[in-house]
């Protein structure tokens, strides 16, 4: 079943925006390839469940499968056939608001090929481009 | 890593600013600034394709004539663009030939892991070390024989074999790399079922608690 936070402080949120490009979170941290977001959208928690199923079946207990984003953002929706107004309807699920440049998964301990393959099923799930990157060595 | 240094050509740039710097870039310019030695720093432009050039090939040295003095300056900082595509600005410190210098070095893994043949998963927990070395002589990489590594057994910092001259920086007994049981597989589909769990139930709200209390 789909991620959501365990305490949170406020239930509903506003929607936000979505504009910029990530200026955090945009490299490979943790694993050595990674999955980066090319257009600025929702992911539920249900499609990073759906990824992280894809590749963890994939990767057959090899490797090691790093989520780097968390659906801590609710939406609400009113019910069908109800009328506006009565108030902020309850909430439908949650969120994590991905920007371009976003490293949402990362995979580490497997073969660059074997990790471009995970990364393409863990792609084919996201709503969103996506693109395959790899660790960057920092200079100095 | 090349000993020669790569020669660029620069200009001192007396405006600053990021509208500046974006039409640099269209020029096909790179911004970059200068300093160390005690001396006040530099903003100067660079060929970005002769400096990415030289990048990609591994070297950090660089020649530039700044105001007719020849300046040697090593790389310290390279900045990307949001998707990590393009360079955007670079750090460069100066620095003599005869001078040593504190610098990160990737490292580079090479072999199987014994341990990966008996069910275990080889994990990379520091993928580049610091060393002091002399400026002429910084590797473009480390080589690391994994080949010897056995199922729960960790290579450290100290156990790498350095070239000639070089002193390591890093923690001596800081993990390198570990070859360990298929736990994290596993661990992770418990996480799973244990999420999935969780996910019947809503998430609680710390505020709300509040108030019935208060009402209490």
């Amino acid at each position: 079943m789909a991620l959501m936070p365990k305490r949170i402080k406020y239930r509903k949120h506003q929607r936000g925006t979505m504009k910029g490009n990530a200026s955090r979170r945009n490299y490979v941290a943790f694993g050595e390839y990674g999955l980066q977001a090319l257009e600025p959208h929702w992911i539920t928690g249900r499609q990073i469940e759906a990824g992280r199923i894809a590749a963890t079946h994939y990767l057959k207990r090899e490797g090691k499968v790093h989520i780097r984003i968390f659906p801590d953002h609710s939406y609400s929706a009113k019910p069908l056939e109800t009328r506006m107004g009565k108030g902020k309807a309850e909430v439908e699920g949650w969120v994590a608001v991905v920007k371009p440049g976003t490293v949402m998964f990362e995979i580490g301990g497997v073969d660059e090929e074997v990790a471009k393959v995970a990364l393409l099923r863990v792609a084919h799930k996201m709503p969103i481009r996506c693109r395959f990157v790899t660790r960057r060595h920092s200079i100095g | 890593m090349s000993t020669n240094a790569v020669v660029l050509k620069a200009d001192v740039r007396d405006k600053w600013g990021s509208n500046q710097s974006i039409r640099l870039r269209k020029e096909g310019k790179l911004p970059a600034v200068v300093y160390g030695h005690k001396q006040t720093p530099v903003s100067i432009a660079v060929d970005a394709r002769e400096f990415v050039t030289g990048l990609h090939h591994g070297h950090r040295l660089f020649s530039v004539d700044l105001g007719g003095k020849k300046e040697t300056l090593l790389l310290k900082d390279v900045q990307y663009d949001y998707l990590g595509k393009e360079v955007i600005h670079a750090d460069l410190i100066r620095v003599d030939l005869s001078e040593r210098a504190t610098v990160q070095v990737p490292l580079d893994f090479r072999g199987v892991p014994k341990g990966t043949t008996m069910g275990g998963i080889f994990e990379e927990t520091l993928t580049q070390i610091e060393i002091e070395c002399g400026v002429t002589e910084i590797p473009e990489l480390i080589g690391v024989i994994i080949r010897e590594l056995g199922l729960n057994e960790g290579l450290y910092a100290k156990d790498i074999e350095l070239p000639a001259g070089v002193v390591l920086k890093t923690d001596p007994d800081a993990l390198v790399a570990i070859c360990h049981e298929s736990k994290a597989a596993a661990s992770v589909e418990a996480e799973g079922e244990e999420g999935a769990e969780a996910a019947a139930t809503e998430p609680e709200v710390i505020t709300e608690r509040k108030k019935d209390e208060e009402s209490d």
